[in-house]
């Protein structure tokens, strides 16, 4: 009698590993569509920013590899990662790349507390905190910023009826650090000549973790406007008036449901939320956000990383007709030597395919746009350097 | 207040006769009623206080009935999916841009395993500590574990996690693995496993034992032999409860479980996904309607698993019963 309880229990046992062990299809290894399209490997670094096939619309052909990656960091390139895994694991079965969008800064602790192959973040390591020191440690070799993906910042708002909304960088400061309350505010009325706007209290929404989104954003607000925004830029968001919301999606849905809320995402989560987007007038006319405005801005950021590092100094001044100013680069941020040679292989494989032509060509369609020829072929160089 | 409420009350619709104590007064108000004024306010206020009564149980009854209409309204229809049970979610891209469901064998798979994991651990545990307590604690020592036991009971889940958080990355500096997060969640399981096994070793009555040791069997055998078996299945039970509460747990996975859309059955590596977790990711665009499906979708499944295993520990509660 006894015999038949234990059985019952184990039963049960058996059962539940049961649904776990037969599952195992998806699991399989892809060596071969490894050895296939090994042909545009690493080794075309340099030179061949073209080669690899520039016209294809799945993304471009990628050395595979096979295995696990696992990343973390910045919710600004959380969209286009996720296409990118999606198009890169369409090609290559057997690569596991996971990415959870938890904020750039947490992005970088994870990649400090080695757990994570990398990290995606809005923002160059920064010396001030000792970032680079500290991933050079945990590395054991240098730790290389790569910029990869350029996120424009939409000013996104709502408002009814207000279809189209012209900012000057000032009362985008103004309205940020709370020096204008209401949106009938006779300064925004004289930006928006014939605009009827309503007598609606201000609602501002900013990003409530460590965000590379709020560092450019607020980098922008201060180099633009020292008198309304005098504080230094920084990941943690330093405004005292508004809401704090989690992630890029947070702060999209949070001025989605809110009547007279405004609110800085990156542009993806603007275009997701359907959301209307300031135009921005830098003194040379309002200019709405598209990929080629943005494109524009990035154009003319110098890089001023040293060595393999490409970390790039944007300006936000500029004055040029037609150049949209708030983007962010995004960063992957890599170890230039793994202590490990597959994740290096590993990680190596799948950088390449977010710098190769395929895979920035398609970007445009995800509200991201895709890095200048020039800063490209740098990037493609260092992760070549990656081993 | 079942058993108080049994024999039907006088004087009372049957059909309400056992729902409620507040009846209570009246078979006393209808026997010992001379006066017909005084029974007609007693009845008045009998039938006011089961209005009430009533209407506090529709009141408590309201969210849940909500809350099992919104998953089950939203959630099933992926859930009936074939593919939501054999497929995980690899390939999918970023949720506005795709509109292929797919599944979450992975999350399903990962909380299943993340539990059994816990239960192998904390099981074992649980049960002899509660045996030790109750059949050998007397001494202070005794007392002491009883006491920790009623902490650990009471902290915080975030804690147990964070916990788990300092002594593996910050002290250790490993890589976090599946296993970590059972090992949380095995520590919330433990006080929950051993209170209830606790009672369970206390209903064996004393008479079973004396006669156990009057025919000269020693201690250990008895315990082994009579008392856990007469026990088994309220522990089995016990430990399915334990089990169902601890697969909702969010808290420690939210920290020590990063998510991945991939399938992954190896405890020991890489990372796990689970049901809560994949409700978290998929949470943040909500108001995409892919994204929407699978949250729900996810919502129904971890609803369906606990229900499964809780129905399972009552099953088994109930065919291994011991006759008396």
């Amino acid at each position: 009698m006894k015999n038949s309880r234990i059985a019952a229990a184990s039963i049960a046992a058996a059962a539940a590993f049961g649904l776990a062990a037969c599952g195992s299809a998806s699991n399989d290894s892809s060596g071969n569509s490894a050895s296939s399209n090994s042909s545009s490997s690493s080794a075309a670094g340099a030179s061949a920013g073209s080669s690899a096939s520039s016209g294809s619309s799945a993304g471009g052909s990628a050395t595979c590899f096979s295995g696990s990656l696992k990343s973390s960091g910045s919710t600004a390139q959380q969209n286009a990662i996720n296409q990118a895994i999606a198009a890169y694991t369409q090609q290559c079965k057997g690569a596991k790349t996971s990415y959870t969008g938890s904020g750039s800064g947490q992005g970088i602790t994870d990649f400090i507390g080695k757990q994570t192959d990398w990290a995606g973040s809005d923002s160059a390591l920064d010396p001030a905190k000792g970032e680079p020191d500290k991933a050079k440690a945990s590395c054991g070799s240098q730790a290389i910023d790569l910029p990869m993906v350029v996120g424009p910042i939409a000013v996104i708002y709502n408002l009814k009826g207000v279809g189209k909304l012209i900012l000057t960088p000032q009362l985008t400061a103004k309205i940020f650090s709370g020096k204008i309350t209401e949106w009938n505010n006779a300064e925004i009325a004289k930006a928006n000549p014939g605009v009827k706007l309503p007598s609606q209290k201000i609602s501002v929404f900013f990003r409530s973790e460590a965000s590379g989104t709020s560092d450019n954003f607020s980098n922008f607000l201060n180099q633009t406007d020292k008198t309304d925004w005098p504080d230094q830029h920084s990941k943690q968001w330093t405004g005292k008036v508004g809401q704090g919301k989690k992630g890029s999606a947070g702060v999209g849905q949070a001025v989605s449901s809110t009547p007279g809320a405004i609110g800085y995402d990156e542009w993806s989560y603007a275009i997701t939320n359907k959301l209307n987007m300031a135009e921005m007038d830098s003194g040379s006319g309002p200019v709405a956000l598209t990929a080629e405005s943005a494109g524009q801005a990035i154009a003319a950021a110098k890089v001023v990383g040293t060595g393999k590092d490409v970390s790039l100094a944007i300006n936000y001044n500029t004055k040029a007709k037609g150049a949209y100013p708030i983007v962010l680069a995004t960063y992957e941020i890599a170890c230039l030597k793994y202590s490990n040679p597959t994740t290096a292989k590993n990680v190596k494989a799948f950088l390449t395919y977010l710098a190769s032509d395929g895979f920035q060509g398609t970007l445009t369609q995800v509200g991201s746009a895709p890095l200048p020829k020039s800063i490209q072929q740098k990037v493609q160089e260092s992760i070549a350097a990656i081993s | 207040m079942t058993a108080e409420a049994a024999p039907p009350g006088p004087g009372i619709p049957a059909k309400y006769s056992d729902a409620h104590s507040g009846d209570d007064t009246s078979p006393g108000g209808g026997l010992g009623g001379i006066d017909h004024g005084k029974s007609r306010a007693r009845a008045l206020k009998n039938s006011i206080a089961t209005v009430l009564i009533w209407g506090a149980f529709f009141i408590a009854l309201i969210p849940l009935v909500w809350i099992l209409w919104t998953v089950l309204s939203k959630g099933l229809q992926p859930v009936l999916h074939v593919n939501w049970w054999e497929k995980d979610q690899s390939g999918a891209g970023a949720p506005a841009f795709d509109h292929n469901l797919r599944g979450a064998r992975h999350a399903i798979v990962g909380t299943l395993l993340m539990g059994l994991a816990t239960a192998v651990i904390a099981v074992p545990i649980a049960v002899l500590t509660a045996i030790y307590l109750v059949e050998y604690g007397s001494s202070p020592f005794a007392r002491i574990v009883s006491f920790m036991v009623d902490i650990m009971s009471g902290i915080p889940s975030i804690v147990a996690a964070l916990f788990v958080y300092a002594v593996w990355v910050t002290t250790f500096h490993w890589t976090l693995l599946p296993i970590a997060s059972s090992l949380a969640l095995t520590m919330l399981m433990i006080p929950v496993v051993t209170r209830s096994t606790e009672e369970m070793l206390k209903l064996v009555p004393n008479e079973l034992r004396e006669a156990s040791y009057a025919l000269g069997v020693p201690k250990w055998k008895t315990i082994l032999r009579i008392v856990l078996p007469s026990c088994l299945s309220g522990v089995i039970t016990g430990g399915l409860l334990g089990l169902a509460r601890v697969m909702g747990e969010t808290a420690p996975l939210l920290l020590l479980a990063s998510y991945t859309q991939y399938l992954n059955q190896n405890l020991f590596h890489g990372s796990m996904a689970a049901l809560p977790t994949m409700i978290n990711d998929q949470a943040l665009n909500i108001n995409v309607h892919i994204a929407e499906q699978r949250v729900w979708g996810a919502a129904c499944t971890l609803i369906l698993l606990v229900l499964g295993i809780n129905l399972l520990g009552r099953l088994i509660g109930h065919f291994t019963k011991v006759k008396r």
